[in-house]
């Protein structure tokens, strides 16, 4: 009888549905997955060292880069051991907007989710429908921070400023006449807040959308329901966080457990899963999108409402402010130090993490006085669950691998760091 | 110190007594530093034992503590640092573990007690050198495949020593010498405790 | 006329140069390469509101079915090789954009032991678009220039 081995495919770092750089080599029987053993490394741009050798504050976007799907959360991680370790409070106002900019971050990245899960699943149309929404959340983004992208918005203490009054708006030119551009500054003629209020009230309808195009689709189900399948012994021995333990049942979510910043004085749910299979998933992370509509609406309603401080008002920790570092003596030392040497964190080690929309985002950060950090640990999401992409994928197809890929919402910033 | 951090405190020391080397309590959080020679008995108490229940491993990361505070160090080399969480009960733990030797670092591997521990010591073993007993796959995860070297070690310079370039007449990326200057904009100064202290400013 | 000797300017060539032209920059065809952060600016700039299809831009898997292989994001030791092999499976006529700061020169990760100091020592860049991410309007600027890159560069003459 001739030897029959198992057939071994390069799921090659180049791959329209390798979600960035991801290369696995995977043992096939057939078209049927024996064994998957994913090769990553291919995005290590040692960002731990490079942090090492820059001040604390310096390192802010580096957190932006790591998940570029959704920035603003790794920021917040990373500010919060800062905080910690320091000791200074947060001004509340700071809070508000830092858990409001958390939210449009988990809408972003469940948006740009489903639009990658179904581009690589084959529904198509869903990256055009979920980006065009993308690009008014990005425009947030801009508002506040000028850039679409990596904002570099959070800081130790609070926040970069406080939201604008008002919003960018469309220019007459040749091509658009000025009928057309007033028809799409409607929503920008106001405030930002204006501009974020015209967004959650048109969204559920958005996500109705969505769920028509997807949810009752014959073959959607058929390619995500019982794919997958996590028992929910697995999942924790597996150290699954966030969307992959809550559709196995787990009812875990660091912001109503371990609540931080404001979120235990807002009001939302958290949506569980029951078989533990990708369209449970699905079907949470859609939940997901509206629960943080409404904690938009409540964190919206605040803001208007209460003005303050948006940083600190210690200097040693924040830059002061412009007017006052022009006029005054200490003031401006206080600048001058915090730019050329950076603030100083006390000794000790702290671990803080948050509930990033692809799980539990933490930042191990040891601190030995310095104004640069000892060893900062970044422990994200992805990575444990490409860990477990082995026993996942065995025994299902090599289309189910890409259902797989897609479920699991890693992204390579993240995992490879 | 909260009643939780306070009941957690209690529960360690009840149910681990001596395999503490030490127990500190600091900015809400809880540290045990455990010896390598009771390592393993240790962890798999704290994941079974009911009053502990720590299900689930979140992190774990080698730390290279030589330049620590200019060198004032006075303790081991290496250590691999866990992060436990336990969902039952809600609440974490950070288990320390210092390896032996400073030559040749080695924790036993935890990945038989908790399956996340899988790739976090390959990056450990790979980044640092720590190995890792127990470990059925230890290979290199995230430097490439031919890499020399554990680079965060502190006495890996973070430029490296090599770089990559496309060679026409061999037809292939080949690797050379690096060619940049090494480049610190601020320089990095530990200041005592108190430094230019006024007041909260 | 032109015909023999094909490095001289004449009447035809210049004709033939202008019309392959036009179709080439038309229908430029890039590939994903996509590796990290600045890929998703170029989604958002193949989308709804910047779309790149009304340029004739259609992004293709494949490298043998593309001409132009815009490199976003940073490019590692670890992923020099397999970038290389996929350019040197494109057909020419292929350019190269180099898209972000990571691309340009190593960007913000220039430092690194693990990080190419620019995507140009591992394959010819044509054009380099600045920004971290670039806007998509500087993106599709970056294109346009590439199209005019084309029309002053490109002929059949080889």
């Amino acid at each position: 009888m001739p030897d029959i081995q198992n057939y071994t495919l390069n799921f090659g770092p180049q791959h329209p549905a390798a979600h960035g750089v991801l290369r696995m080599v995977l043992e096939l029987d057939g078209e049927v997955v024996r064994r998957a053993d994913p090769h990553i490394g291919l995005l290590h741009r040692a960002t731990e060292k490079l942090a090492e050798t820059k001040t604390w504050i310096q390192s802010v976007p580096y957190m932006d880069r790591l998940d570029y799907m959704s920035m603003m959360v790794s920021e917040h991680a990373y500010c919060m051991a800062i905080e910690k370790l320091l000791g200074v409070e947060v001004p509340v106002r700071a809070q508000y907007i830092r858990v409001l900019f958390d939210e449009i971050t988990r809408i972003l990245n469940h948006l740009l989710w489903i639009g990658a899960h179904g581009l690589d699943v084959g529904a198509m149309t869903m990256v055009l429908y979920a980006f065009r929404e993308r690009e008014d959340l990005v425009d947030c983004y801009e508002a506040v921070s000028g850039a679409r992208m990596h904002a570099a918005y959070f800081r130790p203490g609070g926040v970069y400023r406080d939201l604008p009054d008002s919003m960018p708006k469309y220019r007459e030119s040749k091509w658009k006449s000025a009928a057309e551009i007033k028809k799409l500054n409607e929503m920008r003629s106001g405030t930002f807040l204006d501009f974020l209020q015209d967004f959650v009230t048109r969204f559920p309808k958005i996500i109705d959308e969505y769920e028509t195009l997807l949810t009752d689709n014959r073959i959607w189900k058929q390619r995500l329901v019982n794919v997958g399948v996590v028992s929910p012994e697995r999942a924790l021995q597996l150290g699954f966080t966030g969307a992959m333990l809550r559709g196995s049942g787990i009812a875990w979510d660091l912001r109503k457990k371990q609540p931080y910043e404001i979120y235990d004085r807002l009001d939302f749910d958290i949506p569980v899963g029951v078989t533990g299979d990708c369209y449970d998933r699905y079907l949470v992370r859609v939940e997901e999108m509206r629960q943080s509509n409404r904690i938009l609406q409540q964190c919206i309603d605040w803001l208007r409402v209460n003005p303050g401080p948006v940083i600190c008002d210690n200097y040693k920790v924040a830059s002061p402010p412009r007017a006052n570092m022009k006029s005054n003596m200490e003031e401006l030392i206080h600048h001058f130090k915090l730019c050329t040497e950076g603030m100083h964190v006390p000794e000790g080690q702290v671990y803080s993490a948050v509930e990033h929309p692809k799980g539990e985002f933490g930042i191990y950060a040891v601190s030995d006085g310095a104004n640069k950090p000892y060893r900062l640990k970044i422990r994200s999401p992805g990575y444990v669950h490409l860990s477990a992409m082995d026993e996942l994928v065995r025994g299902h197809m090599i289309a189910d691998v890409v259902t797989m890929v897609g479920t699991i919402d890693i992204v390579f910033g993240e995992i490879d760091r | 110190m909260s009643a939780k951090l306070e009941l957690l405190s209690q529960n360690l020391q009840k149910h681990l007594g001596d395999r503490i080397v030490e127990l500190q309590v600091a900015l809400s959080e809880i540290t045990i530093d455990v010896d390598v020679a009771t390592y393993l008995e240790t962890m798999v108490q704290l994941r079974d034992e009911p009053e502990l229940q720590f299900e689930q491993l979140i992190d774990l990361c080698g730390v290279d503590y030589s330049t620590y505070a200019d060198g004032r160090w006075t303790g081991r080399r290496f250590a691999a640092v866990t992060h436990l969480t336990s969902i039952a009960h809600n609440w974490r733990v950070r288990v320390r573990c210092f390896a032996q030797d400073d030559d040749f670092p080695s924790v036993p591997s935890v990945v038989s007690i908790w399956n996340s521990a899988n790739w976090f010591e390959r990056e450990a073993f790979d980044l640092f050198g720590i190995v890792f007993p127990g470990h059925a796959d230890l290979r290199r995860i995230l430097t490439d495949y031919g890499f020399v070297g554990h680079p965060f070690r502190k006495d890996f310079p973070v430029s490296g020593y090599v770089e990559m370039r496309y060679d026409p007449e061999q037809r292939r990326v080949v690797y050379q010498p690096i060619t940049i200057e090494p480049r610190e904009i601020t320089p990095r100064i530990v200041r005592e405790a108190n430094y230019g202290d006024v007041e909260n400013a | 006329m032109g015909i023999d000797g094909i490095l001289q300017e004449g009447f035809i060539t210049t004709t033939a140069d202008k019309l392959i032209n036009y179709v080439r920059t038309g229908s430029m065809w890039p590939m994903t390469f996509g590796l990290a952060c600045c890929a998703i600016e170029m989604i958002h700039t193949g989308c709804s509101r910047y779309d790149l299809d009304r340029f004739g831009i259609v992004f293709r898997p494949s490298p043998r079915q593309s001409d132009v292989m815009i490199v976003a994001g940073t490019l590692t030791n670890k992923m020099a090789p397999a970038m290389r092999k996929v350019y040197d499976q494109m057909a020419e006529p292929r350019w190269v954009i180099s898209m972000g700061s990571c691309a340009n020169g190593g960007g913000y990760y220039h430092y690194a032991y693990s990080v190419v100091r620019g995507c140009d020592r591992i394959v010819p860049v044509d054009i380099y678009v600045p920004g971290c991410p670039p806007t998509p309007e500087a993106l599709i600027y970056g294109l346009l220039q590439l199209q005019n890159k084309i029309r002053r560069t490109s002929t059949i003459a080889r």
